[in-house]
């Protein structure tokens, strides 16, 4: 029996079937970073790499929350939001003269409150996700345009230290922006790997009843997964607030939540549940930190990167499609 | 109706029309394994071929071959002699073959009648007329549906009639039947054989797939026997027995495991771990009682949709129980009040799903992970998962249950039935319940693994385990209850000690 496992597996073992959407995504960022570096004299600097890792750490660190959400079968679409309020609302609180770190604090448990009010609603009261954070989101967005902030930029006071840090130092030439990311995704990864709830989070986006039967307590996860989510977010947007000396919320509005969507699903986290990994984040992190950075060299316009990225995410999902075609024996009834 | 035949009843009913549709040396391959190699097999005009084999021989990809699902990867498929392609199910319904799947392929939020016409409605449908027409064809085969009722809301037997209702309003000219009468009830059944003899009559080629050998033996005039994705056999009826069949299916006498010792008989009762008391859940559970022994096999009995599994489920968690006056459900003693499955595993309930595909298994995980992912939802401190501890609960768990697979990091999906529901078995029972319900343990399982499934229930209220067993099978309740629950209307209403019940006096008391 063994003997035949090995004998099916090196059948399968071909070079087709070890290429996951994943891989094609890391073999893509190294072909992109190959021609530019050709192309562009000063893209294969080192300057110019850490710079382009540093643009795309937001982007992945949000991107990161989402993952979590979604390989639960869930989705967030209000993570930008979150990401825009909470921090601005820290900053203005901060400027308003309360101690940065209270400033901090009470920002924390404003998005707690947010991802909670998301997971409520969708183990609960038991709406789709994508219905419930499309609403949160605008929702989060007009609460802190009219009521915490009332303003749509906000600037860092004088008297912050803590976010300029983060946003702005360098650690031995590194900026602190791309070590919070990397640290981001190793915990989101250890999560996901080896913690109880995040093996769950793959069974319940796997098959929620069969979690439910089995004795997993699925609405305490749900919530968890979407406060994990806002709480990420959050990080995500002290770094912005703190990279600059103003900070506009409509960073939320400007369709970079599409961005991180792109991330997310580029790497191959399936929309399905289940499936996919911190690595599926960061290959659609790096892909996408390299062409916009690439391009902007090249000074191509915002249009057209819209277009690339467009394009190059139908690639990878064509390219996994044509590598491993789904018989009828494989289909997954309540694909999406 | 040929005169030949009624003269002479006794006579094996030789199958004698022209072959209607041929497969020849059709072979299929899922990524380079076979599911079926080499087939020759033929269905002649007026049959009704039973097509019978364990699961994973390669039964429903020869049907589904033919009804153009799938495309042979070598082989053809001859219809009334000439060579034929359906690379689509509609090419191969254009061609007057119909194919009712076991898992429905109907519409959930249609009505029955529209589901009868799908894809076939004229350019202006008249709603009416399309009722009457599909109360028609449903009263002339005996299924009481009401037409006019949305498929979602109607039983897993109900749904079943539709799709039968649906083939034959197509006409088809071939028909090809998996596994129908699984999920009817006796009465039912009956008017599905009466319908097949009635398809037969008009000269319709009919196959048919079916666990229950008895079923193809009774009613097919010719009985093919797959093994391994390969024909063992194509004989007429009259000569084959249930015992030759089998050994045909799995080439092998079936091991003595199958005669579990009458342990029922002269056996101390254990003490009472279960007691229901007047239980009520809308109109599905209706104030009913009863109690459950450790040691002690018990099996509920009763028809579909008498509401044997939703008393399970409430008291495994799964279901809740009215909130006012809802009754009392006691375990071991002091009275519990499980909301969730979560807190029913941690008082020692477990429920075994009655249909594993939909909320059995963890499809995307291997064996081991699906196995591990049960013991660690039993296990409330356990806040890091480690991979020696999922090695070693796979490692004893494929070994007590006899798990059958390539290795455990095979997904559960790429497993045969018997297989599936094994790992499905373990994954509740390395929870230490001292309570387990399996709801059709056996449905959908191969002869092999049900013998060992039962032999393993067994052992499992030997050790102590309270167990229940909800099934539709008859001879699965009569072999393994140590005592006889029947459910009607929501209530369990008689009680039979195991020897003294019989499938007369169940039935009797399920329908009654």
């Amino acid at each position: 029996m063994v003997g035949l496992a090995k004998e099916a597996r090196a059948r399968h073992g071909t070079l087709a079937a070890s290429l996951t959407q994943e891989r094609i995504v890391f073999g893509l960022t190294i072909v992109a970073l190959a021609v530019f570096s050709l192309l562009l004299p000063g893209f294969f600097s080192r300057q110019n790499l850490l710079n382009l890792a540093r643009n795309v750490s937001v982007l992945g660190i949000v991107a990161t929350g989402l993952a979590i959400v979604v390989i639960g079968r869930g989705i967030d679409l209000s993570g930008t939001a979150i990401m825009a309020v909470g921090a601005a609302w820290a900053v203005t609180l901060s400027a308003g003269g309360t101690p940065e770190t209270l400033a901090l604090l009470l920002g924390l448990g404003l998005v707690v409150l947010m991802g909670v009010a998301n997971g409520l609603l969708v183990a609960f009261i038991e709406i789709p996700p994508i219905f419930v954070t499309l609403a949160t989101g605008l929702l989060i967005f007009g609460i802190g345009q009219f009521v915490l902030i009332r303003t749509l930029i906000v600037h860092l006071p004088a008297s912050a230290s803590f976010m300029p840090l983060l946003g702005q130092s360098k650690i031995a030439g590194v900026p602190i922006q791309i070590l919070v990311a990397a640290v981001v995704m190793i915990l989101a990864h250890l999560f996901l790997k080896y913690l109880r709830w995040g093996r769950f989070t793959f069974a319940q986006g796997d098959n929620i009843e069969t979690a439910r039967l089995t004795g997993i307590k699925v609405r305490p996860l749900l919530v968890g997964q979407y406060v994990l989510a806002a709480v990420i977010a959050y990080v995500g947007g002290i770094l912005l607030a703190g990279a600059n000396p103003t900070f506009s919320i409509s960073v939320a509005s400007a369709g970079m939540m599409y961005d991180v969507i792109l991330v997310v699903v580029l790497g191959g986290v399936s929309l399905g549940g289940g499936s996919g990994g911190m690595s599926s984040v960061l290959a659609g992190t790096l892909l996408i930190g390299t062409l916009i950075n690439g391009m902007t060299i090249m000074d191509v316009s915002e249009q057209w990167q819209s277009l690339v990225k467009g394009f190059v995410l139908l690639l990878a999902i064509v390219l996994d499609s044509a590598l491993h075609p789904r018989d009828e024996e494989t289909t997954r009834q309540n694909d999406i | 109706m040929s005169g030949r035949s009624d003269a002479d009843p006794a006579a094996a009913p030789g199958p004698s029309g022209p072959v209607r549709i041929r497969v020849v040396q059709g072979s299929k391959t899922y990524q380079g394994v076979h599911a079926i190699e080499a087939v020759d097999f033929d269905v002649l005009n007026g049959e009704i071929h039973g097509l019978v084999g364990e699961n994973g021989a390669g039964k429903s990809t020869l049907c589904k071959a033919m009804a153009g699902v799938v495309q042979l990867t070598s082989g053809w498929i001859e219809l009334d002699g000439k060579p034929q392609v359906f690379a689509s199910p509609a090419e191969a319904l254009k061609a007057g073959i119909t194919m009712v799947f076991q898992e429905t392929s109907l519409v959930p939020t249609m009505t029955v009648a529209q589901n009868i016409y799908l894809g076939y409605e004229p350019a202006f449908t008249s709603i009416r007329r399309v009722v009457i027409r599909a109360q028609q064809i449903l009263q002339s085969m005996g299924f009481h549906v009401d037409p006019s009722s949305v498929v979602a809301r109607l039983s897993a037997a109900q749904k079943q009639m539709v799709e039968i209702a649906r083939a034959v309003y197509h006409e088809s000219r071939i028909i090809i039947f998996d596994e129908p009468t699984a999920t009817l009830t006796p009465e039912e059944k009956q008017h599905f054989f009466a319908l097949m003899e009635k398809l037969k009559r008009q000269g319709v080629a009919v196959i048919f797939i079916s666990h229950a050998i008895e079923e193809s033996l009774d009613f097919a005039d010719r009985i093919t026997v797959l093994r391994d994705g390969r024909k063992v056999i194509t004989a007429p009826t009259a000569s084959l027995t249930r015992e030759a069949i089998v050994r045909h299916m799995v080439g092998r006498e079936l091991a003595a495991a199958n005669e579990i010792p009458d342990a029922a008989a002269g056996k101390k009762r254990g003490r009472k771990v279960l007691s229901v008391e007047n239980v009520i859940m809308g109109e599905v559970v209706k104030n009913t009682s009863f109690s459950v022994f450790a040691g002690e096999i018990t099996c509920m009995a009763g028809l579909i949709g008498s509401g044997r599994t939703e008393v399970m489920k409430i008291v495994a968690g799964a279901l809740k129980r009215n909130l006012l006056f809802g009754g009392m459900i006691y375990l071991d003693g002091p009275p519990v009040r499980d909301r969730v499955p979560a807190q029913a595993v941690r008082d020692g309930i477990v429920y075994i799903t009655e249909d594993r595909k939909l909320n059995g298994f963890f499809e995307l995980m291997s064996i081991g992970e699906n196995i591990y992912f049960g013991w660690l939802a039993a296990q409330a401190r356990a806040w890091v998962a480690r991979r020696s501890t999922l090695a070693a609960i796979t490692e004893e768990w494929l070994k007590r249950l006899s798990i059958r697979a390539l290795s455990a990091d095979a997904r559960v999906n790429e497993l045969s039935g018997g297989n599936q529901q094994k790992v499905v078995i373990a994954k509740s029972l390395v929870q230490k319940p001292k309570l387990a319900i399996f709801d059709e343990p056996t449905r959908g399982v191969d002869v092999g693994a049900i013998a060992e499934i039962h032999a393993f229930i067994r052992h499992l209220a030997d050790e102590g385990v309270a167990v229940v067993v909800i099934s539709s099978y008859l001879p699965e309740v009569l072999k393994l209850a140590d005592r006889v629950l029947v459910v009607r209307q929501g209530r369990v209403v008689v009680e039979f000690a195991g020897q003294d019940a019989t499938e007369e006096r169940i039935m009797f008391a399920a329908v009654h």
